[in-house]
């Protein structure tokens, strides 16, 4: 285990807090538009900065070594409730240092994305991202259940801002404001379970829970039941099945809200907080298998989707849906170790899926994959930076991707979970197939129409997908060359190789050589392909859920308020009204009637005083 | 002669005042009233400071007297001017705060 | 003795005057009658041993107060060209109303013993000045800011519009 300084990892924090309040309060540089993006990135080039030492000044101490510096917090009887502070060891170090990155090269890919944006928006924009990586950063150095609550619900709350960046386009306003109320859902279960925790220990501090947990000193009723809730806060944020309809809609934000959401801030955050308080998951072995095959359920189901889909977002979007199914399917197998690994490495490359889609979708106008053709030769750079992603989300030796999904694969099996185990080799031959189905749409085959003209795109949207082109081979080639290699069965590289490898020829043979007619493979998976593209009626379901139970509940709620208490008011207002009708008479605005009043006032005052 | 005697002659001259108060139509009348009223009010306290051998009696009056022709002076301001906007000072014609 | 006299006398032309100032239709007589009405109470006042309040009576109330109102009435009179006569409303009711607040007063006078007169001693004046500039200090000053106010405020009210 590594500690890290407390004071770099409060720095770390504060730099985007800060870059947050300036641009929030001083009014003229927020809406000054380029001034703003530059202090935001300034101040994430310096967390970046703060990270990296953190991590290089980090030192090896012993296992029983507590890493969280506390300060305590909500002062009650008989000692503080909670307490803040920061958890500096190794994954929240590795963690800040993947959220400051990812957040810094999608801040630079802004600045150009949103050039036309008019400067006011453009503050605003940089606020939200200033505030969102303060969050995340807020989140994953949390020493507690607390705090960790308290910046998870900002994190839902920023990427609520994020997503409804274009909030006069009402696709875009409903789509943030499904992804708030679904993860919200998922949150309920979160905060309760919290809660019972505390209840059950009094305190919300990871260490004390992990020394006893670990101890096996953690006595605590219903714990199954806790962790569950706990999970169900994962589940909406991570976008597991059933919760996961958010995400594609999600899509209606820009582009680089996309890739910071999907690659670092918002849907890590579940997958890192099951990892984080993975010892008290530990004890609950039912839970975790539930998390295992929830997890692997979930990447096959979300495969499928992507397969089916045209909008080049969105098929990321499931991807990515589908990718955190493996990380969770880790922590359930009881590998929170190859989750991690496999989230940064996700970040890395899903974060350059989404930057080269989004220089794509500048190209063509168009999101839609079957309307694209032929860029590779336009843009050889964006297309080696895609395919580079590609084949690392596809998991192919030596890119990161292949390392960090062996190492799930390898956990999973490893716990004998063999049907997620065979869902999750599916999913892998699924993945490559439509992620080869985008590439040979969009770079290869041949330009659908002529295009006027394009211009290239601007220098800071192609740097910054070529350094993270650059710094997902150099990750690759790191574990190659390191010989890190997941415990495992010696076959299991060489079947996921070979099942990412069919994918791939598939994609070819349906998309690029055109040998088999994309439709009469559809037809083939009939029942698979029609349910996919209605998305498996979930949102359908959702939605008769919603619209059955919420509003036949609302119609109850709103005929009792309108009928039994504005019948009340009403009544009650009537009287008062005919009441003051009457009285009213008393009031003649003649002074001498009220000399009057007065004087007999006066006269009752003194009989009574004599009487009494 | 008692204190009695001048404290049923200044009730007197009290309701006497209450009276005009309640029956004038016209303002200035309503206002004589009121002189009568604290004149009344006078009464008992130099009385009462007198059989009581206490100054304060005495004090109160000179104060009271002050405040009174102030009152004066500002409730005849206060009468010009009703009269100059609304032509009147009958009191029953001043009735804008009517419920 | 002389006080006995003296008493009466003034008690009737006080509750006489008084009597004629809320009766009189015409509302300057209203105004003499109130300052034939003052004059008897400064003659109480003197009764009871209290000269200088005799003397501000007269020159506060007698002179200023009256001067006052007679001015207000010509002016009104003036402005609506023709002398103001005065009437009565509710005459009864307001009759039978002042006489119950008379009886329920004389109800407490008339419960009270009987005070005996001290011996008029000392030099009262000298006491009230006294007085006035020692423990009544402070009141005094803020009579005269009010004093001061109410003629502003007066003069504020009653100015010529412009």
């Amino acid at each position: 285990m590594r500690l890290g300084s407390p004071e770099l990892a409060l720095l770390v924090l504060a730099l985007p807090f800060v870059s947050f309040l300036v641009l929030a309060l001083i009014r003229p540089l927020r809406r000054s538009g380029r001034p703003a993006a530059l202090v935001s990135i300034l101040a994430m080039a310096g967390a970046l900065g703060a990270a990296a030492a953190l991590t290089w000044q980090a030192i090896p101490v012993a296992r029983d070594v507590n890493p969280s510096v506390l300060w305590s917090w909500l002062p009650a009887d008989g000692g503080p409730m909670a307490s803040v502070g920061v958890w500096v060891d190794g994954m929240a170090m590795q963690m800040c240092v993947l959220v400051t990155l990812i957040s810094l090269l999608v801040q630079i890919y802004s600045s150009s994305y949103l050039a036309d944006e008019p400067p006011a928006s453009l503050g605003r924009y940089y606020a939200y991202h200033s505030l969102f990586a303060f969050s995340m950063l807020g989140l994953v150095l949390s020493p507690g259940f607390l705090q960790m609550f308290v910046f998870w619900e900002l994190v839902g709350l920023c990427s609520y801002l994020l997503i409804g960046y274009w909030y006069d386009r009402p696709s875009a306003a409903r789509a943030a404001v499904k992804a708030f109320w679904i993860t919200k859902l998922g949150d309920l279960g979160f905060v309760a379970g919290i809660v019972m925790l505390w209840a059950a220990t009094g305190t919300f501090d990871f260490w004390p829970l992990f020394q006893a947990a670990q101890a096996g000193t953690l006595q605590v009723d219903g714990l199954a039941t806790i962790m569950f809730l706990i999970y169900l806060g994962a589940v909406g944020k991570s976008a597991q099945f059933p919760l996961h309809i958010w995400l594609p809609d999600a899509m209606e934000g820009p582009t680089p809200v996309s890739a910071l959401i999907h690659a670092a801030t918002m849907v890590t955050a579940g997958v890192y907080m099951v990892a984080r308080a993975y010892p008290l998951f530990a004890l609950v072995p039912s839970v975790l298998m539930l998390i295992a095959w929830v997890g692997a359920f979930t990447a096959l189901l979300a495969a499928t989707m992507a397969c089916v889909e045209r909008d080049i977002k969105r098929v990321l979007a499931y991807s990515t849906v589908s990718q955190l199914g493996y990380m969770m399917a880790a922590n359930g197998a009881g590998a929170p170790g190859a989750a991690f690994q496999h989230l940064t490495t996700h970040g890395v490359f899903k974060a350059l899926l989404f930057l080269g889609a989004g220089i794509v979708i500048h190209h063509f106008h168009t999101n839609d994959v079957f309307r694209m053709g032929g860029l590779f030769r336009q843009r050889p750079w964006v297309g080696g930076a895609f395919l580079v992603a590609t084949l690392a989300l596809a998991g192919v030796w030596p890119l990161p991707g292949f390392f960090s999904k062996e190492a799930v694969l390898g956990a999973v099996l490893d716990a004998h979970l063999s049907v997620p185990f065979l869902m999750l080799i599916a999913t892998s031959f699924l993945t490559a197939f439509y992620m080869f189905r985008v590439v040979f749409l969009t770079f290869f085959g041949h330009a659908h129409a002529e295009h006027h003209e394009h211009p290239a795109p601007p220098i800071a949207m192609d740097a910054v997908c070529r350094a993270l082109a650059v710094l997902t081979l150099a990750l690759g080639l790191r574990a190659a060359l390191t010989g890190h290699h997941a415990e495992g069965p010696a076959w299991l590289p060489w079947i996921s190789l070979a099942w990412a490898g069919a994918g791939i020829v598939l994609a070819w043979t349906v998309y690029q050589a055109r040998a088999v007619d994309p439709a009469r493979l559809s037809a083939a998976l009939a029942p698979i392909d029609i349910l996919a593209r209605r998305r498996y009626f979930l949102d359908a379901i959702f939605a008769g859920a919603y619209r059955f139970l919420l509003l036949g509940l609302s119609q109850v709620i709103g005929w009792v308020d309108r009928y039994v208490v504005d019948g009340v008011l009403n009544a009650l207002s009537a009287g008062a009204l005919r009441a003051g009708d009457t009285l009213r008479r008393l009031q003649t605005g003649r002074a001498q009637d009220y000399v009057y009043g007065v004087a007999l006032g006066v006269l009752l005052l003194l009989v009574w005083a004599q009487l009494g | 002669m008692p204190l009695a005697a001048y404290l049923v002659l200044a009730a007197l001259v009290f309701v006497i005042g209450l009276f005009g108060v309640l029956t004038r139509r016209n303002a200035v009348g309503i206002l004589l009233g009121i002189e009568l009223m604290l004149n009344a009010v006078n009464i008992n306290l130099v009385a009462f400071a007198r059989f009581r051998a206490d100054l304060a009696g005495l004090v109160f009056t000179l104060f009271t007297i002050a405040i009174t022709v102030a009152e004066v002076a500002v409730g005849l301001a206060i009468v010009i001017v009703i009269f100059r906007v609304r032509r009147t000072i009958e009191a029953d014609h001043l009735d804008l705060l009517r419920g | 003795m002389t006080e006995i006299v003296g008493f009466w006398v003034a008690a009737a032309v006080l509750v006489g005057a008084s009597l004629a100032v809320v009766l009189t239709p015409n509302l300057f007589h209203a105004v003499l009658w109130l300052a034939a009405a003052l004059v008897a109470t400064g003659g109480i006042f003197l009764l009871l041993d209290s000269p200088f309040l005799f003397g501000v009576q007269l020159l506060l109330y007698a002179g200023g107060v009256v001067t006052i109102v007679v001015f207000a009435i010509m002016l009104t009179e003036r402005l609506v060209g023709a002398s103001i006569r005065q009437t009565s409303r509710f005459v009864f009711s307001g009759a039978v109303l002042a006489a119950a607040v008379f009886a329920a007063i004389m109800g407490f006078v008339l419960q009270g013993g009987a005070v005996a007169r001290p011996i008029a001693g000392g030099d009262q004046l000298r006491e009230l000045g006294r007085a006035l500039a020692g423990p009544f200090g402070v009141p005094l000053q803020l009579l005269g800011v009010l004093l001061v106010i109410a003629l502003l405020g007066a003069l504020y009210f009653a100015r010529a519009e412009d």
